[in-house]
């Protein structure tokens, strides 16, 4: 019997099924890929070494730029780790604002993740619906921070400035009308035979293997195990909150969107509590002149729970006023490069992009 | 926080010292603690922290230069799942000649980790197999993150202005000149000194 002669397939680094920048090499035989090898480096910016030379303040304006779809939980992350090392208390009122800023951003993160989700799909109506829908949110973040993609806005201390009048109102309209369009998304998406044919069975995980494996976030969650940043190592005010983490048995690529839908509507019941709940106060511990500003000598791993995963940021800091070292890991660093790697493995050529967006991967911080 | 609060947290760090020689630790905090471990027994408690104390999932894995000692740390960081306790596995490399053993068939995805400080720190991870290089691509200088790497020193050898632009880096200078007119030293003039 004759074997097939596998070709070379190169799939990127540009390429409208790839989420950013990355290039995949595929060895296929007919239609089905035998072997998949992640290269990076399209993208590297060289952010942790440009972080050394830049005091501590000025590193935070840096940050957000790592990650595209969903840049405040490295903000967050990197003022958490600061405040951790020296010690700094968060008023009340700004660790509620950044919760708030955290799951309006899952929101935006998540209306993306539609949208490329489907696209690599074929199934384009979505991707003009939700990119439109997440403009209404990224028009909050304008109007509180100035930037729709990119804030600057929560920085060693606390927040740059208190929410403006009548913005918790606005904040609500558009919670409801996110929540009658994940109706319109059932209908188009969830609801469509053939999203489900084409969902069900692809891109299969093992669960039995899955954390050791390092899987985190929704594809975590969409193998079955109950694991979730925010109540496994609770941060910011979500100990305070009432929701639900939910799990899918499935771990395939069905399993993994119906998780990323039912936690779409839990972030919109959290940023309802989080406007309801929110207290007075201060929203902003003054640090000295950032100048002379210098953190003491520490270390700090701190994570946070992306809409992609956990993602975690090491700062080491040798008592001066620059930090001596900041490493990013984002979610995709292991889903976008070993794990994609392995699972691509006697996939169909036209389900590469689709098992790519499905884990949630973002070449930007793989390489930052 | 009471010190009962960091019960479990504690006894993950008795438990380590009494098990391995030349091992020091602490409780950092609450789900946080750390070790300092010799680089030869990197692999042995690695091994062990999964195997025995719940640590399976491998957070992330990082490398500091310190260039005014001598050498580079690398730092382990897990995670147990069942316990919620984070721990740092901190061992120290010599900076002249840097080499540990390899441990990614402990955990596949530290393949990557590794690939990339090798690749930015020049540390050699004697066995590990497969694509060496990551991010950068032809690049022939010293292992760009390491603190010896200046960048600015770098961008001056290899690249040129552009034609018309030797005269416009400052921008200060650049307005007086095309402009003629003097900028006040604002810095001064608005000291409170």
């Amino acid at each position: 019997m004759m074997r097939e002669k596998a070709t070379t397939l190169y799939l990127g680094p540009q390429h409208p099924g790839i989420t950013g920048n990355m290039m995949i090499k595929l060895k296929v035989e007919g239609d089905t890929v035998v072997k998949a090898e992640t290269h990076v480096g399209y993208l590297h910016r060289g952010f942790e070494k440009l972080m050394e030379r830049r005091n501590w303040l000025q590193s935070f304006t840096i940050v957000c730029r790592i990650c595209v779809p969903e840049p405040d939980p490295n903000e967050l992350n990197y003022s958490r780790a600061v405040e951790e090392i020296e010690g700094r208390e968060v008023p009340e009122r700004a660790q509620w604002i950044r919760t708030l800023m955290m799951e309006l951003s899952r929101l935006a993160s998540y209306l993306l993740w539609f949208g490329g989700q489907n696209g690599s799909a074929g199934l384009y109506t979505m991707p003009q619906w939700t990119v439109g829908d997440r403009d209404y949110i990224l028009d909050l973040f304008e109007e509180l921070t100035g930037g729709r993609v990119y804030h600057m806005y929560i920085w060693p201390g606390g927040v740059r400035r208190d929410l403006p009048e009548g913005f918790a109102s606005r904040v609500l309209q558009t919670m409801d009308y996110l929540e009658k369009r994940l109706l319109q998304y059932d209908q188009l998406m969830f609801d469509n035979t053939v999203f489900q044919k084409r969902a069900q069975g692809i891109g299969w995980i093992d669960p039995a293997k899955a954390i050791e494996w390092g899987v985190v976030g929704p594809p975590l969650r969409g193998a079955g195990i109950k694991s979730d940043v925010r109540i496994d190592d609770p941060y910011l005010v979500y100990d305070k909150l009432d929701f639900e983490v939910p799990t899918q048995s499935g771990s395939d690529v069905w399993s993994r969107s119906l998780v990323r839908r039912a936690e779409f509507q839990q972030s919109i019941n959290m940023v309802r509590q989080i406007i309801d709940k929110m207290p007075e106060g201060p929203v902003y511990n003054k640090i000295p002149n950032p100048m002379k500003w210098n953190i003491p000598a520490g270390d700090a791993y701190v994570k946070s729970e992306s809409a992609r995963g956990e993602f975690g940021y090491y700062v080491v800091s040798d008592g001066g006023n620059k930090p001596r070292r900041v490493h990013v890991k984002g979610p995709a660093y292991v889903h976008g490069v070993t794990l994609l790697e392995n699972i691509l493995q006697g996939a169909n050529i036209s389900d590469v992009s689709f098992i790519m967006n499905s884990l949630g991967t973002c070449p930007p911080e793989i390489e930052r | 926080m009471t010190d009962n609060n960091l019960h479990k947290e504690q006894q993950i760090v008795d438990h380590l010292i009494g098990t391995f020689q030349n091992l020091s630790g602490k409780v950092k905090r609450e789900k946080r603690v750390e070790v300092s471990i010799e680089k030869k027994q990197i692999s042995s408690v690695l091994n062990y922290v999964k195997d025995h104390l719940g640590f399976v999932h491998f957070s992330h894995m990082s490398c500091v230069d310190w260039i005014e000692d001598g050498y580079f740390e690398l730092v382990y960081i897990l995670w147990s799942p069942k316990q919620k306790v984070q721990l740092l596995v901190k061992a120290l490399v010599d900076r002249e000649n840097p080499s540990v053993e390899n441990v990614d068939m402990i955990w596949r995805q530290v393949n990557t980790y590794q690939r990339e400080i090798r690749e930015m720190y020049g540390i050699d991870f004697s066995g590990m197999k497969g694509a060496q290089d990551f991010i950068l691509e032809d690049w022939d200088e010293i292992p760009p993150m390491r603190r010896d790497f200046i960048t600015d020193e770098y961008v001056k050898e290899v690249y040129f202005e552009r034609p018309g632009r030797e005269d416009a880096k400052d921008v200060r200078e650049t307005l007086v000149k095309r402009s003629g007119e003097e900028i006040p030293d604002f810095a001064k003039k608005y000291s409170r000194d």
